[in-house]
């Protein structure tokens, strides 16, 4: 009997017992007496506070403060990605303080240091069509399309600044492309119509034009875009009821409105 | 001949007014077809650029975790911070 009873001890003592607790191992501290290795370690701590506290100053919009930090982050000079982060951290606050050239110079040194940094070419081009420097804006636009093919905003962007430059041949194959992917996006059937009127292929023009507005048919701009294209296909009656629909949708836009109010008045229609 | 002289010069007189009026009138049609073509031309601008993308923390660029890097690469223009289309609210 008392050899059961222990028997059935045993047994409980091992179904109840578990494994023996492990303690992870402590975090190393840094046990150096090197200047040099020190200074590495103030260096990088600072750079993660100042990471930290820039952030939360453009989350706030808090932009001046934000060019603080992450300009002292530049002269700290950290390894990458922090280096090239900070600069793009850096760049938006400028953007953002309407200092476009800053902006412009520290997106160069952040492809600079990561020449694949697909978000500061997006920021740079965003920042140079605001400049007026579609050179540049060209150049990265290409570079982008090139590491990112299929991206959205790599072709968009490029389709853009193509437009502006007066290169529509190279709009309509961006927006082309975009629109093979998405083919719900308006706003891109918009502009590829730009580049179809450009080119004189005002059929084509107008069928994109039609498309965007069956997708978004309040899209003042599209309407107006398509007045001018019967305009140019002499539908003047046509023309004049695209002009008027605009007129009453782009209550939003007092240029747009104005202006398509003058287009629907010069035609007259018997 | 006082008489055709006048008669002749009135007609004459008249003739330069009607073409005067004429070039002048041809002139404003002009200007106005020349500032409706270029109306025509400037009133068609591409769409606006793209917004800036958002901050970067110092962990980089590179990891899933990085919003505006996949919004560069994304393919679909929705998850690309591309201006929406008109009609979305």
């Amino acid at each position: 009997m008392r050899v059961l009873l222990l028997a059935a001890l045993l047994v409980e003592l091992m179904a109840t017992s578990g494994p023996a607790q492990t303690y992870a191992p402590s975090t190393p501290l840094p046990r150096t007496t090197s200047v040099p290795a020190l200074r590495a370690f103030a260096n990088a701590r600072e750079v993660e506070e100042r990471f930290r506290i820039g952030l939360d100053a453009e989350t706030r919009g808090d932009w001046k403060g934000a060019v603080a930090e992450f300009d002292r982050i530049v002269v700290l000079n950290p390894p990458e990605p922090k280096g090239s982060t900070a600069q793009y951290d850096l760049a938006l606050a400028y953007a953002n303080l309407q200092r476009n050239d800053d902006a412009a110079r520290a997106l160069r040194a952040a492809i600079a240091r990561d020449p694949e940094f697909l978000a500061a070419m997006a920021n740079l081009i965003a920042v140079d069509l605001a400049r007026g420097d579609l050179p540049e804006a060209r150049r990265i636009a290409d570079r982008y399309v090139t590491l990112a093919p299929d991206s959205a905003r790599a072709l968009y962007s490029r389709g853009i600044v193509a437009l502006q430059a007066g290169d529509a041949t190279t709009a309509r194959e961006d927006f082309g492309k975009l629109l093979h992917a998405n083919p719900s996006y308006a706003v891109a059937h918009y502009d590829l119509a730009l580049a179809e009127e450009r080119l004189g292929r005002f059929d084509a023009a107008q069928r994109e034009l039609n498309t965007a507005l069956a997708l978004a048919p309040a899209y003042a701009r599209a309407r107006f875009a398509l007045g001018v294209v019967l305009l140019r296909q002499g539908e003047h009656a046509a023309a004049r009821s695209a002009f008027a629909r605009a007129t009453a949708d782009a209550a939003g836009d007092p240029a747009l409105k104005n202006i398509a109010a003058a287009m629907r008045d010069s035609i007259k229609v018997p | 001949m006082i008489e055709a002289v006048s008669r002749t010069l009135v007609p004459r007189v008249f003739a330069v007014a009607l073409l005067a009026g004429i070039l002048f009138c041809g002139r404003f049609a002009l200007a106005g077809a020349a500032s409706l073509q270029e109306m025509l031309d400037g009133a068609l601008v591409p769409s606006s650029a793209p917004a800036l993308l958002g901050p970067i923390t110092s962990a980089g660029r590179i990891g899933w975790e990085c919003k505006p890097e996949r919004a560069a690469a994304a393919k679909d223009a929705q998850h690309s911070e591309l201006p929406a289309n008109p009609s979305t609210p």
